[in-house]
Parts: structure tokens; C-alpha cells; sequence
């Protein structure tokens, strides 16, 4: 009788004191305490340096379990499809229109001091099987498979299935990272050569269409050497591996609800953006070094 | 919970796939269309609200920094080592600060810039946007007679567009400056040759005004996208997620074929 009454007061208590104090729910427009500069610089590279450690981890882990872990099968397909098949429409038309705009401006420029346009297709071949098909293409995979891998991975954290999956003896890098590691290298390769020809066949019509430039002329390949090819291609597989290594890593570190997976998007996006720009710049420095022409 | 996690599935048939993707689009676009109306319509009449438009700059253009400072200047070096076998081919050096000015500033400068920002901003403004609709804030500021275009929206949008346009300008200099000491570094180019080169009247302004008229185009289709898909988020947190994937992959597409069009309209 009396633990009842008790229980029921105790009860009634705690419903008052939750009336009381109703916390509004979190807005999600959280502001930065103000720090100085001194402290903003420092905590940046405090951040950043802990980041890289953290991202060779992932990358040496990862490495580790391709040679050495249990093998799912149907993961990797399953990530090829989904990194791969999904991601072919959008790059198209990207590329595409990337393929339109650098012969249109490249062409508008080379009128400016050269009267003629024999070198225009041969130049494009060259700077797009180096670079651009894979740097730009990538970029535009670093958006849409990054997010993809950040948000997935992400609500995985937040609903505690990854704390499941090392419950079950299952390292998640091993699980869910590798999968998409491998299946990122050979997809990302094989659609920058798509691309590539997507972007030669629309900048081929363009110099065509505006600049009266015959399709046998602008199909020059004189310029494009094996040292091209070679730094093309270790760029793709570069950028493939960085992709999935960067967002998977910005998905296993997702804190705070389902508001953490969306900055854990955004953190996916940037990072392997940045990562791309970088390893172009250092990829690009090398080859120029290898191969001097 | 993890059932609704997936996105839905593709249609069976092949045409069938096609047409839902054609109506999806003409959907998203219309919408778009509706809600730049909008916004204009309260950016004209100034009933937008101010605090909010700082605290959107500050959050949206000063944050951005580290990221244009890192692109641009990498972006320049790039941009001179992809001209560096060209020029040492021709041995035309005086040439590089022209072939390297002319693609920072009519092409590379304003893309990349504004793909960089899309990552940023475009996507944490969807999820932030999409956050409050799944916690029925939205509709808590229409019970309030707030009107959540003037409150949210038209903020967001006239703070990213000016972010976008002073970032390019940033990145358009650091970018020259990056070039330039790229090409000092790997080329032997002397930053002076290469300044000339810029500044021969090969390059006029009217390059870098098509850059910057690039970058407001790029930053109203960013921001009318974002908002767009995060006012329109359906089905709890895990729309959340899909919703900021569709923006980051709608406005790259969008700035792309955005930037073929106004490249072709420009002298």
C-alpha cells in the first residue's frame, strides 16, 4: 500500500519536474564557441593531423583484409553495381558536356593567336587522357559515390549496427570497407574510359558543328604517348582507392543522431574532393618528373 | 528502419524507368522554377530576414575559406603542370601565364570553386533544411506566421550566391598564384614572364567578368537546389541522407550543363 502511494507521488513528481523543464529539441543550428586565432590554427591541424593518422589506419587495414580477410560473396558485385551501374548516366552527361565546353573555349582561345585549329583535337586528347577524364570524372564520383558511402556507412554507426558487426567478431573494415574499396579501384577505372570517350565523341561533334573541324583531323592521337596513358590510368586507380578510404572513414566516425550523418555527408564530399585535387597535384608532378617528353 | 534506409527501388521496366526519371526531373526543375519566383519576389521587397542572412555568410562564405584557399591554390599548379610539356615542347614560356590565366579564370577557377562549395555548403544546407522539415520546424514557423521562404530560403539563397562570387574572385588570385610559383618551381618560368603573359591583352576583363557572372549562375542553381530538395524531404532521417545525396549529385550535374550554356552565350 504504501509503495504504491510512494511510487504513484514519485511518479507524478518526475511528470511535473519533465513539464517544468521541457528542453526544446535540439534546432541543429549549433553555434561554435569563439576561439581565438592562435587556437583555431592549432585545433586545425590538431584535426587535421589526427585525420591522416586516422585515414592511413583505415587505408593499411584495408590493404590488410584484401589479402588476408573473409570473403562475402556477392559484397563486391553488389558495390560495383551500386558505385558503378548507378553512377554511368549521371558521368555521361557530365562529361559530355565537359567534352563541349573545353573544345568550344579551348578553339575561342586558339583563334586568339593561332589562325588555324589542326593541333586543337590532338592537344584535347592528350590533356584529357592524362588528366581531365580522370580528374574531372572523378570529382564528380567523389560527390556522388562518396555521399553514398558516407550516408550509408553513417546510419549504419548511428543505429548501432556497426557496434553489432564487432560484436559479432566482424571488423567493420573488413565487412563493409574492403567490399567497396576493390569494387571503387575497378569501377572507377572503367568508367573514366567511358567517360573519356563520351567526352572525345561530344568534343569531336562540337569541333565539327562550330568550328568546322573534320572528325579525321580532331582524331589525332600523335600526341598521346604511353607516358599519358600510364599517368592516366594511375590516376584513376589512385582516385578510386582514395574515394571510398576517405568516406568510409568520414561514415565510421558519424557521432550525434541523424543529423551526424548528414556532416558526415558533407565531411565525405569535401575530403574526397580535396583528395583528388591533391593526388592530382602530386600524381602529376611525378609524371611530369617520369616522363618529360 | 533499415527497410526504409534503402532507396527505393528502380522501376522493372526500361521505359517505364525512363519516364519516372523524366517526370522526377521536370518536377525538381519546376520547383526550382517556383521557388526562384519566390525568393526574388522577397529579395525585391527586402522581406528577408537580416540576422539571418549574416549568420548564413559567416556560416557559408567565412567557413568556406580553408576549403577555396587549398583548391585554388592547388588548382593552379595544376593548371600549369598540365601546360608545362606544351610549353616546353614550343618553348613558348612567355605563353604559360596566358594558357594557364585563361582556363583559371573563364573555367577552372569558377567550377571547381563551385563544386567544392556544393560539397560544403550545398549539402549541410540540405540536411539542415531537411532536418527541420522532419522535425516539423517548418510548419512550427507557419504556425507562427513566418513565412519560411522569407525566413529560411531567400537568406540562404542571396548568402550563397554572394559566397560564391567573392570566393571565386578569391580563388581566381590565389589560383594565378599558385600558378605562377608552380611554374617558377617546374618550369624555371620567372613569376615576372609569367605575370606578363597574364597581362600581354590576350586576357581582358572580359574573362574574368565571364568568370564571375559563372559563379552567380552557379551559386542560384546550388541554392535553389538545395533548398529545393531539403524543403522537399520525405520520410524521416534516412530522407535526410537521400535527399543530400540527390542535391550534391543534382547541382554538379546542374553547374556542368549550366556552364556549357552560359560559356556559349558569353562573347
Amino acid at each position: 500500500m504504501t509503495t504504491t502511494t510512494s511510487h504513484e507521488r514519485h511518479a507524478a513528481r518526475g511528470a511535473r519536474r519533465a513539464e517544468t523543464v521541457s528542453i526544446p529539441p535540439p534546432s541543429g543550428l549549433v553555434e561554435r564557441r569563439k576561439r581565438g586565432v592562435v587556437a583555431t590554427v592549432g585545433a586545425g591541424g590538431v584535426d587535421m593531423f589526427r585525420t591522416a593518422a586516422e585515414l592511413y589506419s583505415v587505408f593499411v587495414r584495408t590493404l590488410y583484409y584484401c589479402f588476408f580477410g573473409k570473403t562475402e560473396k556477392g559484397a563486391i558485385l553488389a558495390q560495383m553495381f551500386e558505385i558503378g551501374n548507378k553512377s554511368l548516366f549521371f558521368l555521361t552527361v557530365v562529361m559530355g558536356f565537359i567534352g563541349m565546353i573545353l573544345v568550344y573555349q579551348a578553339g575561342l582561345q586558339t583563334l586568339r593567336v593561332l589562325p588555324d585549329l589542326q593541333l586543337l583535337g590532338a592537344t584535347f586528347l592528350e590533356l584529357l587522357v592524362r588528366d581531365l577524364a580522370a580528374s574531372i570524372g572523378c570529382l564528380m564520383l567523389a560527390t556522388r559515390v562518396g555521399a553514398g558511402i558516407a550516408a550509408e556507412i553513417g546510419s549504419m554507426v548511428v543505429t548501432e549496427q556497426v557496434d553489432a558487426l564487432k560484436l559479432s567478431a566482424a571488423d567493420p573494415i573488413d565487412y563493409l570497407v574492403k567490399p567497396r574499396f576493390i569494387a571503387s579501384i575497378i569501377m572507377t577505372t572503367v568508367l573514366i574510359i567511358w567517360s573519356a570517350g563520351v567526352a572525345t565523341l561530344s568534343g569531336m561533334l562540337t569541333g565539327w558543328a562550330i568550328f568546322d573541324l573534320h572528325p579525321n583531323t580532331f582524331l589525332n592521337l600523335s600526341m598521346v604517348d604511353a607516358g599519358d596513358l600510364t599517368i592516366g590510368l594511375a590516376k584513376c586507380v589512385a582516385y578510386g582507392a582514395a574515394i571510398p578510404i576517405v568516406s568510409a572513414h568520414s561514415g565510421l566516425t558519424t557521432h550525434g543522431g541523424s543529423e551526424g550523418v548528414g556532416w558526415a555527408t558533407t565531411r565525405a564530399v569535401v575530403n574526397s574532393s580535396l583528395a583528388v585535387i591533391i593526388l592530382n597535384m602530386l600524381i602529376s608532378a611525378v609524371g611530369f618528373v617520369v616522363f618529360p617528353n | 528502419m533499415s527497410a526504409a534506409d534503402s532507396p527505393p527501388d528502380a522501376p522493372s521496366s526500361f521505359l517505364g524507368g525512363i519516364g519516372t526519371s523524366f517526370l522526377d526531373i521536370a518536377e525538381t526543375a519546376g520547383g526550382m522554377g517556383i521557388l526562384a519566383g519566390k525568393v526574388i519576389y522577397r529579395t525585391v521587397t527586402f522581406k528577408f530576414d537580416g540576422h539571418e542572412l549574416v549568420r548564413n555568410l559567416e556560416r557559408m562564405g567565412v567557413r568556406s575559406i580553408p576549403i577555396v584557399v587549398v583548391t585554388a591554390l592547388f588548382t593552379g599548379a595544376i593548371m600549369v603542370l598540365q601546360a608545362a610539356p606544351l610549353v616546353q615542347r614550343y618553348g613558348a614560356h612567355g605563353l604559360l601565364g596566358w594558357g594557364a590565366g585563361f582556363g583559371t579564370l573563364r573555367e577552372i577557377a569558377p567550377l571547381l570553386t563551385a563544386l567544392m562549395i556544393n560539397g560544403r555548403v550545398g549539402a549541410n544546407n540540405t540536411a539542415e533544411l531537411g532536418t527541420m522539415v522532419v522535425t516539423e520546424q517548418i510548419d512550427a514557423l507557419r504556425i507562427l506566421a513566418i513565412d519560411p521562404i522569407a525566413f529560411l530560403v531567400a537568406p540562404r539563397t542571396i548568402a550563397m550566391v554572394t559566397t560564391l562570387f567573392f570566393a571565386t574572385i578569391f580563388a581566381d588570385v590565389l589560383a594565378l598564384f599558385g600558378a605562377a610559383y608552380a611554374g617558377w618551381g617546374l618550369l624555371g618560368v620567372p613569376p615576372t614572364v609569367f605575370f606578363n603573359g597574364l597581362t600581354s591583352g590576350l586576357l581582358g576583363l572580359g574573362d574574368v567578368i565571364g568568370g564571375l557572372i559563372k559563379s552567380v549562375v552557379f551559386g542560384i542553381v546550388m541554392a535553389l537546389a538545395s533548398c529545393q530538395y531539403g524543403l522537399g524531404v520525405k520520410g524521416g532521417a534516412p530522407g535526410v541522407g537521400r535527399a543530400v545525396n540527390a542535391t550534391v549529385v543534382a547541382s554538379a550535374a546542374g553547374i556542368f550543363v549550366l556552364d556549357y550554356f552560359v560559356g556559349f552565350a558569353l562573347p
